[in-house]
Formats: C-alpha cells, structure tokens, sequence
C-alpha cells in the first residue's frame, strides 16, 4: 500500500481560458494535516474539488491510497468534505445528518445509532441529536458538518475554509479543536484556506498556492522564516519587501548602503532582488557588533496591545515595519516619539534575499 | 414607534386599494344568499341559489369537470415541470440553456394566441375535443410556471446541498430523492398552487379547446350567460372561490404538518417568517 493518501501528478484544470490549476504535483502523506493556502482564484479549492472528485482535471493524474481515481465519482471516493457552507440538510435532524453516509453505505442499524452517538461526543454534540441544523449556532453548524464527515472514517477528510464563516474568537477555539480531533482520529486533513495565522497554527506542512501553481511548499516554520518568494514573503505575515541588487556578502539597498545577508546560490552579483525581515526580528536602537542595521526615522506608531508596530522611514518611500513587545520593562510607544531618528538592527541569517 | 413616522393619507390609500380590490368578491358572496332574485337589491338571506344551482345537472358537472382538469393539470405539470428545472439548471450545456429560453415563451403568448394554435393543431391531428384536450393544453402552458418557480429555488440554493450528498455516498438519483427534491418541496408545492388556480378558473385555452360537454365551469357560466344572468351565477362564483381557497389553505398547512417552517405561500410571496 502506498505511503500517500493524496498523489497529483501534473494535474492542469482549465476552465474556458482561464487555467485554475497548472501542472500540480503534490504528495500528502498519511495522518498529515496538509493545507493549500492562497489568496482566492489561486486555484487551490478547485484542487480540493478535483481530489474529492466533483471536477475532472483537464489533464494529469490523481490516485487515492495509491488507487487511481480519475474514474471514479465522488459517491465511491473514499474522501469527505466539509464544505464552506457546511451544506447541512436541513430537513433532516442533526443525527439524520451525521448518519446521512452510513446509510448510503449500508452499514447495520445499530452501528449507525453507535458510530453517530461516538461522533456527536467527538465535536462535543451529544446533546444536540434531534435538533434541527437550523436550531444550531454557527459554531455548532460547523462541527456536525465536521462529524457527518468523519463519522464515515474516510482515508482523506477535504476542509474548504471550514472557519470562514465563524467570528474571530470562535475560530481560534475551532483551530485548536480541530487539530485535536485530528490527532484523535489520525485521518489525513486537507485543508484549505486563504487564512496564514490559520495554515501557521495547524498544519504539518503548508503549500502556499498563487495562479494555480505551488508557490512554496514546507513546514509552517519553514515557509514563515524562510519565504523561498516575495509572493510567499508578502502573503505570509508581514513582511518588509526592501528592493536590492545582490552584492558580494550581502545586497545594496536603494539608500547605497551594503547589507550583510546570505545570498542563495544561483543569484549572480547585481541582480534585483528583495531583502525580506519579519517585523519581529527587528531591534530598535539594540544594535549589537554584527548585526546589519540601517538608520532611519519613526514614520508612524499603532499601539496593538501586546506588542507596537512602528513604521520606520529610511529613505522617501523605503519603509520598514518593526514590532515591538510591550514588556512589563517598557513600552515602545513610550520610547519613541515621531520623528525620532533610530537605528534598527537584525541578525544577518534573518533577512531573506529573494528574487 | 414607527406609525408615527408614516403618513395618514398611506393608511387612507392602502384601506381603498383594498376596498377596490374585494369589494366586487364581497358583493357576489353576499348577493349569493340573496333570498330575492335581484342582482341589485338584497331581500333576506337564503340557500335557495345554492340548491338552484345544485338541481342544474350541467353546471353541476362542470364543477366537477374542472376541479378534475386543475388536480390532473398541478399533477402532471408540477412533476413535468420539476423534471425539467432539475435537467436545465444543472447543466452547462447551451441546449440546456436554449431549453430554459424557451420556457418563457408560454410566458409572454398571448393567450388566445395559445388557444387558437391549440385548437388548430388538436383538429390538424385529428384528436376529438374533450376534456382530455382541455387538460393537454393546460398541462403544456402550466409547465413553464412550475419550472420557473422551482429553478429559482434552485438557483438560491446553489449546488453545494447535492455534492454534500455525493460526497457521503448517495448516487446522483439519491442525492435528488434524498436532498434536493425534499429541500424543493415548499417552492414545488407553491408552484402546484399557481397551476392550479391558473387552471381552474382558465377561460380563453378551455374555451377553445372543450368539447361539448361537460365543459369546464368558466366556459359553462359564458355559456349560461347567453341566456340572462340568473344570481346562481353568484353562488357558482362563491363555491369556486372556496375550492380555490381551499388549495391555498392546503399549500400553507402541508408543509406545516409535515413539520416544516416554512409553507409554499412564503416562497410566493419572499416572506421567510410565515
């Protein structure tokens, strides 16, 4: 039996002119809690879409468990979704619901009433089994979906932004009770989202998708820390974009000034590159012997609570964004006022030269 | 408080709309009891229209002719019709989309356009006029309202409820017989409500097409007309209006009984709370 649960290879979806999914090739591993993270019209629910068999790629192959499925309809897939409306049959009640798949599936009463009940008590719905969906909160909508789905025990469980619909503080409860059914359940997640903090939080590894195609795929720490593209820089966090040419030891900043960072092989002296540092890697007026530092002014100051974000000028139209902790020692809004000349400074290995 | 915020003269505009519109139903019930056989003056009340009207043996027929035409009619057209909403929406085919087009061609017919093309191809074909004619007519122009309103419905409710199915293993035909036509019901059962109505109380397609008898109760009563108003006009006109009634009431309590919020009269008239 193969190791993946998910297997593309080269999957092109088109619809008319517009190519949704371009040449996409993508191995999940069982047990994994893999996300496709993208801005929208990146092409990654049609990717989800095409596993769980509700759109034929134009091209390419898709195997499940390592059986290829380009023949088969979604009813035989050995996959569930939840969808972003959670698609919840209102006519029937919440336990109709859940054991909606198990009665497709002939499986005997008492199993049913058993498999149903197991799974009402996993997303914490027990007490719910004869309400009507339209008797729930958005929240609970959610988590019957999440148990009609799982409750057929499928090889892949496919999640297209399952939170997007619930308030802020609900969705970081869901976040983390998701991953604790994942965990319990050991069913491979695909989850998509256009969400980073969300990807970030959750996932095993991430693929962050732009224009059909796999902009960067790896680890959440990975694919923060270490943005292989502008575009996953940019739409990974914040990010300080600072145009450069790639220079002997480090790159030349807009200001003339020499850098240290490390520049990957392959980019050849005096290429146009960008200078990537997350904002909290900055240090204002910290500068220690080796650091790389530049100077500039205190544009604009936003008090966020645990932490204030200063927007640092260093030339008309270069910017920077540093973020600093409010500790219980001192406060930045207290330790700097606009305009106030500073001198930030950051560890060379945590700027990123990217093309 | 929000009455105060409105305009008197709306309450005033609003209460005549309404005198207007009823006024003319009010009369015909009430003139229906007249003891008297005056259209004009009321003298005492009685039953004696009703049992006029009962002895007629032909009106009495067609009474019967046309409740029988409407119910075979909403039958027939409201699963013709359903079929055919289910086939098109779906589909993204252009024939499929020619085929939706098409539909509202019935639509915008002038009826006695209908009637005419009707009768001329039913005495091409060679078919006898009958109330079979009567309910074939009624069937194909009825179509186009069932299918219109359940596209709608479907429409609005997106494909997302049928996949949901697909996805935990009901085939295609049970992901229709299982989701899609129950969530349907209350559009397909305010659809069967206008085919109804529309069919009970057609004049111009029945007329046209109707044998000689029995022929559906609106084409009777222009026939009786011929001969001088007599008031059991007001009282066929009373009963007619409570079997529609009664249907409408059907349509709003079905879905209710069957433990549903929401009848087939909100769908028709966007109200969501009924």
């Amino acid at each position: 039996m193969s190791e993946c649960a998910v297997e593309l290879d080269a999957v092109t979806k088109r619809f008319g002119d517009f190519t949704a999914v371009d040449d996409l090739t993508l191995r999940i591993g069982r047990g994994e809690f893999f996300s496709l993270l993208g801005p929208s019209g990146c092409g990654k629910t049609t990717t989800l879409r095409i596993i769980a068999g509700f759109e034929q790629p134009t091209g390419g192959g898709v195997r499940l468990d390592g059986a290829d499925v380009a023949r088969v309809p979604p009813y035989r897939r050995n996959v569930n979704t939840v969808f972003q409306s959670y698609a919840l049959f209102e006519h029937l009640d919440v336990a109709e619901n859940v054991a909606f798949g198990l009665r497709r599936r002939k499986v005997p009463k008492a199993e049913i009433a058993q498999r149903v009940g197991e799974a009402l008590e996993l997303v914490s719905l027990g007490s719910r089994a004869s309400d009507r969906p339209s008797q729930l909160s958005g929240g609970m909508r959610q988590r019957v979906a999440l148990a009609r789905a799982l409750v057929n025990r499928p090889s892949v469980l496919l999640l297209d932004e399952p939170l997007g619909a619930l308030d802020l503080q609900l969705r970081k409860q869901m976040q983390v009770e998701l991953k604790r059914i994942q965990r319990e359940v050991g069913i491979t997640f695909v989850y998509v989202t256009h969400d980073q903090e969300e990807a970030l939080a959750m996932s095993d590894r991430i693929a962050v998708m732009c224009d059909g195609v796999i902009q960067q795929l790896g680890q959440p720490e990975e694919i923060y820390e270490h943005p292989g593209k502008a575009f996953v820089a940019g739409f990974i966090g914040i990010s300080n974009l600072l145009p450069a040419t790639a220079a002997n030891g480090g790159v030349r900043i807009g200001t003339g000034a020499l850098i240290p960072a490390p520049v990957p092989d392959g980019i050849a002296h005096g290429t146009d590159v960008h200078l990537s540092v997350r904002p909290e890697k900055l240090l204002v007026d910290e500068v220690e012997d080796g650091m790389a530092s530049v100077e500039g002014t205190i544009a604009e100051r936003v008090y966020m609570g645990t932490a204030t974000q200063l927007i640092i000028e260093l030339a008309p139209g270069a910017r920077l964004v540093a973020l600093e902790q409010n500790t219980a020692r001192a406060r930045a809004d207290d330790r700097w006022e606009l305009g106030d000349r500073v001198r930030i400074g950051w560890w060379p290995e945590h700027g990123q030269v990217l093309r | 408080m929000s009455g105060f915020d409105r305009p008197r003269f709306l309450w005033a505009v609003t209460g005549l709309v309404y005198v207007f519109l009823f006024a003319p139903i009010f009369v015909v019930v009430l003139f229906s009891f007249n003891g008297a056989k005056s259209l004009q003056v009321l003298d005492g009340l009685s039953l004696r229209w009703y049992e006029e009207f009962w002895r007629d043996e032909s009106l009495r027929e067609s009474l019967v002719a046309s409740i029988e035409i409407a119910a075979i009619t909403t039958l027939a057209a409201t699963a013709l019709g359903t079929g055919l909403a289910l086939g098109t929406i779906r589909s993204r085919t252009r024939t499929a989309r020619g085929a939706a087009l098409f539909l509202l061609i019935p639509l915008v017919t002038p009826e006695i356009v209908a009637g005419v093309s009707a009768f001329v191809l039913f005495a091409q074909v060679g078919i006898a006029l009958s109330l079979t004619t009567v309910v074939l007519a009624h069937i194909t122009f009825s179509i186009s309202y069932v299918t219109i309103v359940v596209r709608g419905r479907l429409a609005a409710m997106g494909s997302e409820l049928e996949e949901a199915a697909l996805d935990l293993g009901a085939t295609p035909w049970q992901a229709v017989r299982l989701v899609t036509l129950p969530a349907l019901w209350p559009a397909i059962l305010a659809a069967a409500m206008i085919v109804f109505a529309l069919s009970f109380d057609d004049f111009v397609l029945s007329f046209f097409t109707t044998g000689e008898s029995p022929q559906p109760l609106p084409v009777r009563i222009y026939s009786a007309l011929r001969f001088g108003i007599s008031p059991t006009i007001n009282a066929v006109g009373t009963l007619m209006l409570v079997v529609s009634l009664f249907f409408i009431a059907l349509a709003v309590l079905l879905p209710r009984l069957l433990g549903r919020r929401e009848s087939g009269l909100a769908v028709l008239t966007g109200s969501r709370t009924a």
